[in-house]
């Protein structure tokens, strides 16, 4: 892709508006097959990943609307397709921005929001990475399964551990850095 | 209870957005003065915990996904300000990150759990302090989750009435308020006690911790 980052992310966000002003299944078909076609080689892997968290909400509505037409008599046809149709369209915008945009080259001319996606990201990061930790400690030492009472307050142990070590080492690192002169907040 | 991009309708999300940007601009004008350097990184922690939380979705058939949401604990602990504009960064991430929600959503979810909630929570919270602490967090979070689902059923639901086709066919959301409001609600009267419960056991650690300024040394 040629353009740059900024210019994909705004061209994203003016797809996703454009998406939901169209309301012909005809058209979100065909921009659906645009979608894949110039996508690139790993097409089926971004629709995977594009339909795997609409997935189970759009059987949802889509066995809902089946019912209410069946109960009902009206055609549901039209708007099966409109609603599947859009939401996968969008799904596959977000999942083809999040492979093709680097949102921290992106928000270079939005710094503050920058910073602060780029400091929850990591927190998160390291937060998964320590809970993970705590777990795999905990599991290599039980010898027995645990019951449900006692698998909830490992749980809340490990929960509250990985927070005071997440608390630390993020006042740790900040002020670390702070007084080397690598921050300029 | 995330709705996802595509089910609300313009009509919906766009003056969700003028709504919701002034409240933005108004709690980022605040955050370095109510967030001191020292609470920096407690609230970049905080806000991952409330990232992971709210990652753990079940999708409901009301069209949206029930999970804990972790703003009732930040705006215990931040206030609701700060809750709001960090929850706000947490459903940008979801929905970058995840997939989970959509930024054409991103007003509406916003409001509902990131203000909604955090300012339910918050004023809940102090209005019942005085009566029992603990039972003042488990309430506030309990009813903040209850009011937020209870948003977000109703915007749903609206989409119906607001958004047909010319054969009066539905163009986003299909279902009204009858299908809705149950479907949202139910799921959440449990999910609002195990996140009460949670948040109670986070809050009780973060107040040991003093990392809740004006509770340090009154209730530790």
């Amino acid at each position: 892709m040629p353009f740059s980052h900024p210019v994909r992310l705004v061209a994203y966000l003016a797809a996703v508006i454009a998406v939901t002003l169209i309301h012909d299944p005809r058209v979100l078909l065909l921009m659906l097959a645009g979608l894949l076609l110039s996508s690139g080689p790993s097409r089926l892997a971004l629709l995977l990943r594009a339909g795997r968290p609409v997935l189970w909400i759009l059987l949802l509505i889509s066995s809902g609307l089946l019912v209410m037409g069946w109960l009902t008599g009206q055609p549901v046809l039209h708007a099966l397709l409109l609603i599947n149709l859009r939401v996968l369209v969008l799904a596959l915008l977000t999942a083809w921005m999040l492979r093709d945009v680097d949102l921290d080259l992106a928000l270079v001319r939005v710094p503050q929001v920058r910073r602060w996606l780029v400091i929850v990201r990591a927190q998160v990061q390291l937060f998964r990475r320590l809970v993970q930790d705590y777990r795999c400690a905990q599991k290599s030492r039980t010898v027995v399964a645990p019951t449900l009472h006692q698998r909830y307050l490992g749980s809340a142990a490990i929960g509250l551990a990985a927070l005071d070590k997440g608390v630390h080492n993020a006042e740790m690192v900040t002020q670390a850095m702070r007084s080397r002169g690598a921050l300029h907040d | 209870m995330h709705i996802p991009d595509g089910l609300i309708s313009p009509q919906t999300y766009l003056p969700a957005l003028v709504v919701a940007v002034p409240l933005w601009w108004w709690a980022a004008r605040g955050l370095a003065h109510q967030v001191g350097d020292e609470a920096l990184p407690r609230l970049a922690v905080f806000t991952a915990l409330a990232f992971v939380l709210s990652s753990l979705m079940l999708p409901l058939p009301g069209g949206t996904s029930g999970h804990a949401i972790g703003v009732g604990l930040l705006a215990l602990v931040f206030g609701p300000w700060v809750a709001f504009l960090a929850y706000t960064l947490v459903l940008i991430l979801q929905a970058l990150v995840m997939g989970a929600g959509g930024l054409t959503a991103l007003p509406v979810n916003a409001l509902a759990m990131g203000f909604i909630g955090a300012w339910t929570a918050y004023l809940l919270f102090h209005l019942l302090r005085p009566v029992h602490a603990d039972f003042a967090v488990l309430a506030a979070v309990f009813v903040a989750v209850l009011f937020s689902a209870l948003l977000v059923a109703l915007v749903l639901g609206l989409q119906p009435l607001i958004a047909q086709g010319p054969d009066g066919s539905p163009r986003f959301f299909p279902f009204g308020w009858s299908v809705t409001l149950p479907a949202i609600l139910l799921p959440h009267l449990f999910i609002g006690a195990a996140e009460a419960a949670l948040t109670l056991l986070v809050w009780r650690h973060a107040r040991r911790r003093c990392w809740i300024p004006s509770a340090c040394g009154r209730e530790a």
